[in-house]
């Protein structure tokens, strides 16, 4: 078995269904959904941050991207049955698609905090104080599980005082984080279940590449 | 009424009965450090969940061995009059139902796995800067795992046999097999990193049918005990000779027409009645003491036994 373990260590793992070698040179064929700042879609294909990684990664894996868009639920499926090689789209680590597909080592934590403008005063406790949230998104309903003040906003970035946004925000908005973080969320990426040489090549190049995405996060633009 | 309860073991046993203690205590030690380093490399491998359960699943002997060698010792008392000897296999049938149960769930699971074509992911973690496959931490965790217990159980098997302990045995038994289960969750691990999915489900369906043997073996043998089955030896492989000796012995008395002799084992001590047809009724409560002594004095795990006199030794066992 030792004569396995070192014979095979080269090439280890290795893909049940050859998804590397396919895409090598090939074409990689990648879902996406969008999610801002991670995925935008638009009349010239798709962009944002995860789009200029998978693109960065094709070309690191000589392949060409070929976008399939759809919704979350299409894509994963059609993850699932290895039409597609990678969906990308703000998906997170506690996604209920794990187990039917597999996600990366989270690359990238982000919290969901309440932050003040900047030269306010910093509250120690957010009970009682009012705190802005953009209506219809998951921060307000966090925020609503709180003893804050909520108060339900159309953009959070044309709100004034405290507000609870996604904490690479927080510099654009000129607010200043109090600390009190609502939630905080993994990013992952969605790869083919035991497609282990794939996955490993994913992970290795979202790994080498921690700097340079919060770079491209500390450009977005609110 | 003999006073057995402060009667456990002989000097020379009772040193053999710390060592098994100690033993048992370095096993529990041994394989929690096990399951928490198998846990920190579990990911999404069968074979490596199965395997982790199993280890799980091998701490409750040592614990009811434990428990059981404190609570036995326990004098008798009126709510308890025959004392606390079966404490132990009652603590033993919960373990080896709990082995049989999660046998026959996690082959099913194992199963599901291999049916359903689910292929196990295992990725890289960065733990040192660099990137590595996770595999290797596992089978370096599996490694880990596979040498001591067969050590643990080795060492165990001595005891087992000389205090006459089932638990223990069965204990040491499952132990000296856990490199099998080790190198199975390997191979398993192995068939991940080589692209052979199926190898995986494999190893999980085999590690899972061993869990489900130990657990099934371990029933019988704990049923029957407490069905008071004729003693057997500690390795089950056959009836335990002491009643026939005590048989023997009780005919060498010139008084004793005919004697039958019916035990049962409570923990490892035999408990039973001495049923003997005198040839003539002098002196009765003298030779029911002489009868006792000469059957305690014959084997150490003699425990409490009664001698009554009878007609006939059909109207008795």
């Amino acid at each position: 078995m030792a004569l396995l373990v070192t014979a095979g260590a080269c090439d280890f793992p290795r893909d049940p269904e050859g998804t590397l070698d396919r895409v090598r040179g090939g074409v990689l064929r990648a879902g996406v959904t969008a999610s801002p700042p991670w995925t935008l879609l638009g009349p010239a294909g798709p962009h944002g941050i995860e789009v200029t990684l998978v693109e960065q990664l094709a070309a690191e894996t000589d392949a060409t991207v070929q976008w399939v868009e759809g919704s979350e639920e299409s894509l994963l499926a059609a993850l699932e049955l290895r039409e597609l090689d990678l969906v990308v789209g703000g998906l997170t680590s506690t996604n209920p698609w794990a187990g039917k597909v597999t996600f990366t080592h989270p690359y990238l934590t982000t919290a969901a905090v309440v932050a003040v403008p900047q030269g306010a005063e910093v509250p120690q406790d957010i009970a009682g104080v009012e705190v802005a949230a953009e209506a219809g998104t998951e921060i307000a309903g966090l925020l609503e599980k709180t003893d804050a003040r909520v108060r339900i906003v159309d953009d959070v970035g044309d709100a004034s005082g405290a507000a609870a946004v996604d904490n690479y925000l927080v510099d654009d908005l000129d607010l200043v984080d109090t600390g009190v973080r609502l939630a905080e969320r993994d990013h992952v990426w969605a790869v083919p279940s035991g497609e282990n040489a794939w996955l490993t090549h994913v992970e290795r190049f979202l790994l080498a590449r921690e700097e340079e995405i919060q770079n491209l996060l500390d450009e977005v633009a609110p | 009424m003999t006073n057995s309860d402060a009667f456990e073991f002989p000097p020379d046993k009772e040193r053999i009965h710390r060592r098994a203690v100690m033993l048992e205590w370095i096993t529990l030690a041994y394989m929690v450090s096990a399951i928490l380093v198998i846990y920190v490399v579990l990911g999404s491998s069968q074979a490596m969940k199965t395997a982790w359960v199993e280890d799980i699943l091998s701490l409750f002997p040592p614990t009811a061995f434990l428990v059981a060698s404190r609570v036995r010792r326990r004098p008798r008392n009126n709510e308890f009059p025959y004392g606390y000897h079966r404490a132990v296999s009652i603590a033993f049938l919960v373990a080896a139902l709990s082995l049989l149960i999660m046998g026959v769930l996690l082959f099913y699971d194992s199963l599901t796995v291999l049916i359903a074509a689910e292929h196990a992911s295992i990725g890289v973690v960065q733990p040192f800067g660099e990137p590595v496959w996770l595999g290797w931490f596992m089978i370096a965790a599996l490694v880990y795992t596979t040498i001591p217990p067969v050590l643990l159980g080795r060492a165990k098997m001595g005891p087992a046999r000389a205090l006459h302990d089932k638990v223990l045995y069965a204990d040491a038994k499952m132990n000296k097999a856990d490199w099998l289960t080790a190198v199975a969750a390997m191979v398993g691990v192995i068939g991940i990193g080589a692209g052979l999915w199926w190898l995986d489900a494999v190893a999980a369906l085999v590690i899972s049918g061993d869990i489900m043997k130990d657990g099934a073996v371990n029933v019988r043998a704990v049923v029957k005990d407490l069905m008071d089955t004729a003693p057997t030896r500690v390795d089950h492989s056959g009836t335990e000779a002491l009643p026939a000796r005590i048989e023997t012995e009780m005919r060498k008395f010139d008084w004793v027409s005919d004697v039958r002799v019916r035990m049962r084992e409570e923990g490892h001590i035999f408990y039973g009645e001495i049923y003997i047809v005198p040839r003539d009724e002098r002196n009765l409560v003298a030779r029911t003491e002489q009868a006792r002594t000469k059957a305690e004095n014959l084997d150490w795990r003699v425990g409490d036994i009664v001698v009554t006199f009878v007609t006939d030794v059909a109207k008795g066992a």
